[in-house]
């Protein structure tokens, strides 16, 4: 046990202390930095370090929100499941990206599963947005005098509906070109070969030699014949206008080279990877790839978490205040030291939280009160030990050392026991169970930290005083002080 | 002073290994194992019976299905509620909690479906706290896969606290063969306390018809934290009759078995008197989502100390017994 009693592992400990304080602290380290006061609303909270901010994320269940959990059936024969499911993905990210979530949390789980989770929606007004199927509409264009000009189009020009849909469009993908540009590949199905053949050969033939409104043609999502009808008011073409993502409906409104009839189109211009995925995403989603069928849903309303946790913490601070009191009563200085102990416990799991992060949902905050509870349990088996060692004859010295080393097994034991069944709890587990189980392995590595480290080494100091070793003050029948 | 000191330590190996027999209060758990086997008994057995008979009481993420919890402002009876459930035509149940709370169970809605019906509630009862709203729908396919999961978690989790234990025990005397006696009586206090938990949940549940009897993630949870709990206080027990058997030689295997007992049990009194102050806060002053939960553990971790005191560590006494006379 002399490691424990070593610089290198106090040198440990006091890093872990500090990072608890930075971390549990961090918005006040935040005001303090920035010269903000230290109450009252500031800008900028919780402080962001590039990707990473720190603050205690809560699940749905506690801040309000929706989850769903989708099956997807009806693939395309001959792609992929994980390639299907990663598409699927990024056209309900888009889709949901519309509605203003912050942090939507999308994510696939299994093989065929797809799990959304989003704040403060309904559970309703989220399957409408992401289970719609936006319509994708091929345009030509036809003069109209009054009409303004929008991003991409020309003033003088509206869209007319062609009759080609996104239900022709089997394929889209974003692919490099001949000529090392980033392009978008949009593959047709017979029909829309035909139509897309016709359409491009007449665009063409409008002006064979140069380029006129008349030669491109339009990909929008959602436009309607009404949007069409009122395209002389400046303010609505502008908004139609704009990309889907700002709320418009204008995907592109590209310029036919030359008439393409074997129903492989590709669109060029000015497309980095990442533009060309997304125009090839938000093509492919007018026709999503699969059968999106609802496994399950949760609605909760915004203050009903919010009183649980109100409720939650406030017992569970209060059991903790019960437990410090307890462990002083009976185990006098020792009990205060594993309370000062606890307290750091309390505060390392949750910087742990927040840095990691873990999301914290109402099952996962039961498993930290719990294991507050649990943390006790490595103390109290030290102390008892302790104090048996005393009764038994031993110098104050010796008894904390026996103590804390024929103690050891035990708690080795049975933390590894519970480790095995919160690790297999998160392996098998789902949503609200996954979060406990994590907790409770944080909170477990975390109570061994402090129960065996912190508690002996504070314990170590405390013993140096050496008017300290009263048997009083050590809560034990008999001792020697030495 | 060395000479002090070694002299102590002297004193000390002697001493530890007569005083705590001697100080300890002497009660004869192992003589008394089966008046302590017939209580427990008695509590399971009923469970058994009732969870054969009678089943669970499962919550919706178990059984499928769409439950709705509303909070009406104008408090309605529960008749009234009842009525507009029943002109739904969703197979609705309806049970009613305090001030104006009443849940509502159906078959698995969709979320446009879900809307509906809350929509119509409203009309014809009275506005509902909408911030106090939660409605969760569950499929029949993930009900089951979840009670699936559940249990293989469960099985995995005792196989594998069985092996880690009989290699924790293989150095005892009697090589890996005690190791798994030892395992082995961890695991049937173990299986000790699943059954009377949920025994106990399904008499709650559907012999006496509480709503805090119900079986969902939160009681899997429960069960789940439970066996790692007992688990703890068994090894703690174990743990001493391991040191025991090897520092008091002169002692038969059953009054090993019982100083170990004696001088542990303070210990796990105390720990599970922690967590239950806490539970017990919990419980009292916690949000009601969790009130079946914190039962559950409340139940385990009393049940959890007591099979550890008073089965765990008679049982291993009796396999010996029964390995010896073979």
């Amino acid at each position: 046990m002399q490691l424990v009693l070593s610089w290198p592992v106090r040198i440990i400990v006091i890093g872990l202390l500090l990072f608890s304080v930075l971390v549990d602290g961090a918005g006040y380290v935040y005001r303090i930095v920035n010269h903000y006061p230290l109450t009252g609303q500031v800008p900028g909270l919780p402080p962001r370090y590039g990707d990473w901010q720190l603050y205690v994320h809560r699940g749905l269940d506690l801040q309000g929100g929706t989850i769903l959990e989708y099956r997807l059936t009806g693939l395309p024969p001959g792609r992929s499941a994980s390639d299907v499911q990663r598409q699927t993905v990024d056209v309900i990210n888009k889709r949901v990206n519309q509605l203003g979530v912050s942090e939507p949390d999308i994510r696939t789980e299994g093989s065929d599963r797809i799990v959304v989770g989003l704040a403060g929606i309904s559970s309703a007004r989220a399957q409408e947005v992401i289970g719609r199927t936006a319509r994708l509409e091929y345009t030509k264009w036809v003069q109209a005098d009054k009409a303004p000009a929008g991003r991409e189009t020309s003033a003088g020009w509206k869209p007319q509906f062609t009759g080609l849909t996104g239900d022709m469009i089997t394929n889209a993908n974003a692919a490099l070109d001949q000529n090392g540009q980033w392009a978008v590949n949009v593959q047709f199905n017979s029909t829309g070969s035909d139509l897309f053949g016709k359409l491009t050969t007449d665009n063409v033939n409008a002006c064979p030699q140069t380029d006129c409104p008349q030669r491109h043609l339009g990909i929008w999502l959602d436009l309607t014949q009404d949007d069409i009808d009122r395209w002389e008011d400046p303010a609505r073409v502008a908004q139609v206008t704009k990309s889907p993502d700002q709320g418009g409906k204008l995907l592109t409104n590209p310029y036919t080279i030359q008439p393409i009839l074997g129903g492989q189109a590709q669109i060029t211009g000015g497309f980095d990877a990442q533009t060309a995925k997304d125009l090839a995403t938000e093509i492919n989603s007018g026709a999503l790839p699969v059968t999106l069928t609802i496994l399950q849903s949760t609605d909760v309303g915004a203050t009903l978490g919010a009183d649980s946790v109100k409720k939650s913490l406030g017992a569970g601070l209060l059991g903790l205040v019960i437990v410090i009191i307890f462990m002083v009563a009976y185990y006098r200085a020792p009990g205060l030291l594993a309370s000062v102990a606890l307290l750091f416990y309390a505060g390392l799991v949750l910087a742990l939280f927040k840095a990691i992060p873990v999301t914290l949902t109402l099952a996962g905050m039961a498993g930290f009160i719990l294991s507050v509870g649990m943390a006790v349990d490595a103390n109290v088996l030290i102390f008892e030990r302790f104090k048996e060692e005393m009764r038994a004859g031993r110098t104050v010295a010796a008894a904390v050392d026996a103590g804390v080393r024929r103690a050891w097994p035990a708690i080795r034991d049975s933390n590894v026991s519970t480790l095995i069944t919160s690790v297999l709890l998160f392996g098998f587990g789902s949503g609200p169970v996954k979060g406990f189980a994590l907790t409770l392995i944080v909170g477990v590595a975390c109570s061994l930290i402090s129960s065996i480290i912190v508690t002996h080494n504070l314990l170590a100091i405390f013993l140096t005083f050496g008017g300290l070793r009263q048997p009083a003050v050590l809560g034990v029948e008999r001792g020697r002080a030495v | 002073m060395w000479n002090v000191a070694e002299l102590s330590e002297g004193v000390t190996v002697g001493a530890a290994e007569a005083r705590p027999a001697a100080r300890t209060r002497r009660f004869d758990v192992i003589s008394r194992r089966n008046w302590f086997f017939g209580l427990s008994l008695l509590i399971i057995i009923p469970g058994i019976v009732s969870m054969a008979a009678r089943g669970f009481l499962l919550g919706v993420d178990f059984q499928g299905g769409t439950e709705f919890f509303l909070n009406f402002k104008n408090s309605p009876s529960t008749a009234q509620v009842e009525a507009a459930v029943a002109q739904e035509n969703v197979h609705g149940t309806v049970q009613a909690g305090s001030n104006g709370v009443f849940i509502v169970r159906t078959g698995v809605l969709t979320p446009a479906q879900q809307e509906q019906v809350r929509g119509d509630l409203i009309k014809k009862v009275g506005p509902i706290d909408e911030g106090n709203y939660r409605a969760a729908s569950v499929g029949g396919v993930v009900a089951q896969e979840t009670v699936f999961y559940a249990l293989v978690a469960l099985v995995s989790a005792s196989f594998l606290i069985l092996l880690y234990l009989a290699f924790r025990f293989r150095r005892v005397q009697g090589g890996w063969r005690s190791g798994f006696q030892f395992a082995g009586s961890a695991l049937l206090a173990l299986l000790h306390d699943v059954f009377l938990l949920t025994g106990v949940f399904s008499i709650l549940g559907k012999v006496l018809q509480l709503r805090i009897g119900e079986i969902d993630s939160f009681f899997l949870t429960a069960v789940l934290t439970v066996v790692g709990f007992s688990v703890h206080d068994t090894i703690v027990v174990f743990d001493r009759v391991r040191e025991n058997l090897i520092v008091s030689q002169r002692l038969s295997f059953e009054q090993v078995v019982n100083l170990s007992i004696m001088q542990t049990a303070a210990r796990s009194i105390i720990t599970s008197f922690t967590v239950v102050l806490v539970l017990v806060a919990l419980l009292l002053f916690g949000g009601d989502t969790l009130k079946g939960f914190v039962l559950a553990l409340l139940i385990g971790i009393v049940s959890g100390t007591y099979s550890s005191i008073f089965n765990a560590a008679p049982l291993l006494v009796v396999w010996r017994r029964w390995q010896a006379m073979r």
